[in-house]
């Protein structure tokens, strides 16, 4: 357990405080995130939308003299200095003809009780360090209908992390029945990955409920408690792009180097900011299946010159999740368009440490027989191979296929003399038919070995091109064209 | 008993064997606390509680210590519970608390002089060793109030288990006289404490926490 690789790659609180929080989130900017008024006076100076503040009240003085009847059907309570959503109490609407309020699971609260709850915001019951607080009563977020589908009752959210002004990973959480409509992931809630690339969903956890430590997870595939249990991964969250653009915006307005921004999705307005976290929890990397450490240190130094620019990083790094989940799914695995693989040396096939070398191929879906430029056949322990058959005197075309497939079947036996030389192939080229030699190397493609059979070529574009016999379980991804 | 040079030095000017003996059971228990937060990812109620808890049972002796304890926690509860239901400022509910908590550990001397229930030395415990626990109940509400029942047990679990490994390293005779005879080891603690303060690693928690997804890509690759 202890040796796996994979360990390292995981972001644990240790680090997670050492190496991001104390370095990258001066006191200042902590103040911002730890203040919910101040958040969104920041936050309004660059445009990015909150949820509306309805009331404030900073004392009981104040409390005695608030406006009961001017309060809408739907509101939030919350403290503005609470943490891990201690406080919040969300009203769905209003007992008609009555000074109460009904809450997502039902409860009806009269002012009496919430007069109470505020109190205890006001004490500091809820806050950080229990210092007295400051209620802050403010509008419902409405939810876009498509989160809406997967949520029991209340408003989830989307958490993005961002570091060095790249958006690093990113989830949404969802409430459920056991997080009495909260989207609190300790409360039950449950958490789904997003891949940052597309903004689909991945996988997705719940918290433990029997486990005896709290922060253990289990695996689940569909919601749990709605009418009709929904399928979470493969969902297209809405607005994407404008949820990566608003995360880098609040980054870069509060200062904080290392932070998480929570993002509701209203029906009516879009992308609203519920809040910032200057420690943002680590669950995010079980709902992702992969650690935040890596993405970190990958990104750290990176000079990012803009919004877009730090966009872009993220997504050419670190999208793919969803092809993850879709070899999940479909049991096919994606590739992109030029992808990475590895060829063994011919030479080394039966040693013990087989020698590669990696080349970026092109997945050429135009021709069926895979293809090697000469150069690198030679590389690889084929340079005798090339040579024979260069020494063979074959005409350099011919103009038709049966014309060349008759030249190969008069001279099969010369043709192949060479052991490498599994056959001959007929290439049609612009300016007629050229016979070539096929030969057998084994190539490692995202993962998977196997021996490919490839045409000798003359030098291509890309040093390795893989055709349609090879490319039969593999799915191309044509928007990434570098990884 | 002989002392070294220094702890006889401490020891004629003014300072008794039982302060020295404290003072040095709080550094280890502090260290105790730290390596448990931050290598094996133990949260407590803070580095207090399990300090006054450990020092608290090597006064009362563990069987006791952890009697009141029970006493204490099982109270609360019960009476948070309770009170929780009625409307009334946060504050007030703790102070009801602590009187019921009084007078549930009135009764229970009464029971145990009355019954004897295998605690017969229970009127020789420590005042200030009760009043002591007695204080988890507010540590223990304090985390009730904003975590769940599950949550704040557990925390309470691993407060009384690190307590107890604390009690059990204080009250050990050898331990105590190693630790007074070599006054070095306090120093040597800052020490300890710099490198667990500095270390980045995966808690033995995180390891658990995490462990779903080594597993899941362990599979894959298989």
């Amino acid at each position: 357990m202890f040796l796996s690789s994979e360990y390292k790659k995981i972001l644990g609180l240790n680090r997670r405080n050492q190496e991001y929080v104390r370095p990258y989130n001066p006191p200042s900017a902590k103040s911002i995130a730890d203040n919910k008024i101040l958040t969104k006076k920041v936050l309004a100076r660059e445009g990015i939308k909150t949820p509306e503040v309805y009331k404030v009240i900073r004392n009981k003085k104040q409390l005695a003299f608030l406006d009961w009847d001017s309060l809408p059907k739907s509101f939030v309570i919350k403290p503005n200095k609470g943490t891990g959503g201690n406080g919040i109490i969300v009203f769905f609407g209003k007992k008609k003809k009555e000074t109460a309020w009904i809450r997502p699971s039902g409860e009806v609260m009269s002012k009496r009780d919430i007069i109470l709850h505020i109190e205890n915001i006001l004490e500091g019951r809820f806050s950080m360090g229990s210092k007295t607080d400051i209620a802050i009563i403010e509008e419902r977020v409405k939810t876009d209908p498509i989160l809406k589908e997967y949520s029991y009752r209340g408003v989830p959210d989307i958490r993005v992390i961002c570091f060095n002004n790249v958006p690093i990973m990113a989830m949404t959480r969802l409430p459920t029945k056991r997080s009495n409509g909260t989207a609190n992931l300790h409360s039950g809630a449950i958490c789904t990955g997003i891949d940052i690339g597309t903004g689909i969903t991945t996988y997705s956890m719940q918290m433990n409920p029997r486990a005896l430590f709290s922060d253990t997870y289990e695996n689940i595939d569909a919601t749990t408690d709605l009418k009709v249990n929904k399928k979470l991964s493969g969902i297209q969250i809405p607005y994407w792009d404008e949820i990566l653009r608003i995360a880098l915006v609040c980054q870069k307005a509060s200062n904080l180097g290392y932070i998480g921004v929570d993002i509701a999705l209203d029906k009516d307005n879009g992308p609203v900011v519920f809040e910032l976290n200057a420690r943002p929890g680590l669950g995010i990397q079980v709902a992702n299946r992969t650690g935040l450490r890596w993405r970190l240190e990958k990104v750290k130094g990176l000079e990012i010159k803009s919004i877009k620019h730090g966009i872009r990083v993220a997504k050419n790094l670190f999208g793919g999740e969803v092809e993850e989940s879709i070899e999940a799914v479909s049991g096919r695995k994606v590739v992109n368009i030029n992808e990475k693989v590895y060829l063994y040396h011919n030479d080394s096939k039966d040693s013990t440490k087989p020698k590669r070398e990696p080349f970026t191929a092109f997945m050429d879906t135009g021709v069926l027989t895979s293809r090697i430029s000469k150069n690198v056949a030679n590389r690889l322990g084929f340079l005798s191979t090339v040579k024979f058959f260069n020494s063979l005197e074959i005409p350099a075309k011919f103009n038709s296929l049966k014309e060349a497939q008759d030249y190969i079947d008069e001279n099969i036996k010369k043709l192949t003399e060479d052991e490498k030389i599994l056959r001959i192939a007929k290439t049609v080229e612009e300016d007629g038919v050229i016979i070539r030699p096929v030969v057998v190397i084994t190539t490692k493609i995202s993962g998977d070995k196997k021996d490919i059979e490839m045409i000798i070529t003359d030098d291509m574009t890309y040093p390795v091109a893989l055709g349609r016999t090879d490319l039969k379980g593999y799915l191309i991804d044509t928007s990434k064209t570098f990884k | 008993m002989e002392y070294s040079f220094f702890t006889q030095l401490l020891l004629d000017n003014g300072i008794s064997r039982q302060i020295l003996e404290l003072l040095v059971a709080i550094t280890l228990l502090a260290t105790l606390v730290s390596i448990a937060r931050y290598i094996f990812g133990s949260k407590t109620y803070g580095i207090y509680a399990p300090i006054i808890l450990a020092i608290s049972y090597s006064y009362s002796g563990l069987r006791y210590g952890l009697v009141v304890t029970a006493t204490v926690i099982i109270t609360t509860l019960i009476s948070y519970s309770i009170i929780k239901k009625i409307r009334m400022h946060y504050i007030t509910r703790i102070a009801i608390n602590y009187c019921l908590l009084s007078i549930t550990l009135v009764l229970l001397f009464l029971v145990v002089d009355r019954y004897g229930l295998g605690l017969e030395n229970m009127s020789n415990i420590a005042p200030l060793a009760v009043i002591s626990i007695a204080a988890l109940s507010d540590f223990f509400i304090k985390q009730y109030v904003r975590k769940s029942l599950q949550t704040t047990a557990l925390i309470l679990g691993s407060t009384i288990l690190i307590a107890v490994i604390g009690w059990y390293l204080i009250t050990r005779q050898n331990v105590s006289d190693f630790m007074i005879n070599n006054l070095w080891i306090i120093p040597s603690l800052i020490f300890v404490n710099l490198l667990v303060g500095q270390f980045k690693g995966l808690r033995i928690k995180d390891f658990l926490r995490f462990n779903s997804i080594i597993s899941e890509k362990e599979n894959v690759s298989k």
